[in-house]
């Protein structure tokens, strides 16, 4: 037998296999949502199955702003993990009061900067081992 | 509560290591029990195991069993793995001195063991995103540099800490670990060696971070009637603490340069231990990056916030200064095998305190600290005495 890697680095989101399936259906299409508390109505990031304030375990979607503030950002050059590749651009980017940690693209990285307006730009990655799309959070400058 | 001491301790040489996961094992507990020839395998009620990602470093989980075995240990009162990322080991720590401060165990082995580097470098770091939270963190690529790197661009933008600081506990740190055999890495660096080596997160260059490595830890902690049949110069842990802000980045403290859950777990040690920070003489801190243990300075209270870096520039932190820290080298001269870090750090500070440390003994260390991160938002504190009080 050959050395091999099993491991897949980006999180099952289909319906099969998380309750907040409905997040990375939207992102897909180009939203940013959140969940809301169906009992205290507090909302959190990342959306959240459970309310850390009230213990409640019911919840519903709200749309984010679509745009945002870099927050603060780092650029990693070097020692990324297998299959990930430098430079990359990690941001937290303040969404409607909310710190969203998410990849910046799209941008040359010597001119990314705090206090920078940026726009939702989701990133396809692998499908899952289903064949089902995958999704991760990011922006690219406004 | 009873009094809890340590009566032995040991470590395997630290680095890139030729050596299986129980390879390490066997040279961390041989370095232990030839510590206290009082104590043989059979004679351990309790063995406690931090490490952190046996199930993908060496494929094998049940590992404090497998452990045990290895070491000839047949636990009575306590076997259990702790996994608590960088902070593994002191976890484990604070488990066996809680037992015997319960009065539920009398004497237990705490090991910390690592087997990070794998056939592959770039494997290695994936494992390490284990740390992170997969779904909202690791899945984009994100491990523990970037996240430090913020912490400290934002310590440089507000207090005008500048980069020659931060090579400065690089410097420290690597001329430390050359004065110990056990040490990842033992040429020492000069300024312009740690200035000059590459980019890995800006601001934070190579010889600023703890690189992947393998190793072993083990200390023997005891009840008091135990440890005074053993040894005339057990090691008191005198207080403990620990306390979370949070795990994602999104939920730390908005200003990446302060982490108030250090302060409330020194806290709680220095109230539990009955002393403040100008007490401590030696301490080992988590520099699991350079301005991890900037920050540690301001949160631990050995100087005011903002001004870290002045006092690593002035030597306050050195030989001859306010206090020593890191005199093994820390994480970054040592290297940070996850479990086992903590576990070095409470032997280091075994040895400075019964003046056993030799060419790095800190003159007449009489209370040691030891801290742990495990990211920038979980913070653990001990404190050991070479008296009770």
């Amino acid at each position: 037998m050959t050395y091999f890697r099993a491991t897949d680095p980006f999180p099952l989101e289909s319906a099969d296999h998380t309750k907040l399936h409905e997040f990375y259906t939207r992102l897909g299409e180009g939203r940013l949502v959140t969940t809301r508390c169906g009992a205290c109505g507090a909302t959190a990031w990342p959306p959240r199955g459970f309310c850390g304030e009230c213990a409640s375990d019911t919840f519903s979607w709200v749309d984010l702003a679509r745009e945002g503030t870099i927050h603060a950002f780092t650029v990693q050059d070097t020692g990324l993990p297998a299959g990930f590749d430098g430079p990359r651009v990690f941001a937290i980017v303040k969404v409607d009061g909310h710190r969203v940690f998410a990849l910046v693209t799209g941008a040359d990285p010597a001119t990314v900067q705090v206090g920078q307006r940026v726009r939702l730009a989701p990133v396809r990655v692998s499908d899952d081992p289903k064949g089902q799309p995958r999704w991760l959070t990011a922006f690219t400058p406004a | 509560m009873r009094k809890v001491a340590l009566v032995g301790a040991g470590v395997s040489k630290f680095g890139v290591r030729k050596a299986s996961y129980r390879d390490l094992v066997w040279e961390a507990g041989k370095a232990c029990f030839d510590s206290i020839p009082g104590v043989k395998p059979k004679d351990i009620e309790g063995l406690v195991v931090g490490s952190v990602m046996p199930e993908r470093t060496a494929f094998q989980s049940h590992i404090s069993s497998m452990a045990a075995e290895a070491l000839g240990i047949r636990p009575t009162a306590l076997s259990a793995r702790t996994e608590h990322m960088c902070a593994s080991g002191t976890v484990g720590i604070r488990y066996a001195y809680a037992f015997i401060a319960a009065g539920l165990a009398d004497l237990v082995m705490v090991l910390g063991v690592e087997k990070l580097n794998q056939p592959s470098g770039d494997e290695a770091i994936l494992n390490m995103g284990t740390g992170v939270d997969r779904e909202w963190e690791a899945a984009f690529g994100l491990t523990a540099p970037p996240c430090f790197a913020l912490a400290a661009q934002r310590h440089m933008a507000a207090y005008g800490t500048t980069e020659e600081q931060l090579a400065l506990v690089g410097v420290k740190n690597h001329t430390h670990a050359s004065k110990n055999p056990n040490a990842h890495f033992n040429k020492g660096a000069t300024l312009d060696q740690v200035l000059g080596s590459r980019m890995i997160a800006s601001p934070l260059r190579l010889f600023m971070c703890s690189p992947i490595t393998d190793g072993a830890a083990a200390v023997i902690v005891a009840s008091e009637d135990r440890a005074r049949a053993l040894t005339d110069t057990p090691v008191w842990i005198r207080g403990s603490g620990q306390a979370l802000d949070g795990f994602q980045l999104t939920s730390l403290h908005e200003d990446y340069a302060h982490w108030p859950a250090m302060q409330r777990a020194s806290a709680s040690a220095y109230k539990a231990a009955g002393v403040g920070a100008r007490d401590i003489d030696v301490a080992e801190v988590h520099d699991c990056f350079a301005i991890a243990e900037l920050i540690a300075y301001e949160e631990l209270g050995f100087c005011a916030k903002g001004e870290a870096g002045p006092f690593v520039a002035a030597g306050r932190s050195d030989y001859g200064g306010d206090v020593v820290v890191n005199p093994r080298g820390g994480l970054i001269g040592c290297g940070h095998p996850l479990g086992a870090t903590g576990v070095a750090q409470a032997a280091e500070v075994f040895a400075q305190l019964r003046g056993e440390a030799g060419a790095r003994q800190v003159p007449d260390a009489e209370i040691g600290l030891t801290h742990n991160n495990s990211g920038m938002g979980e913070h653990i504190v001990m404190i050991y005495g070479r008296e009770w009080a």
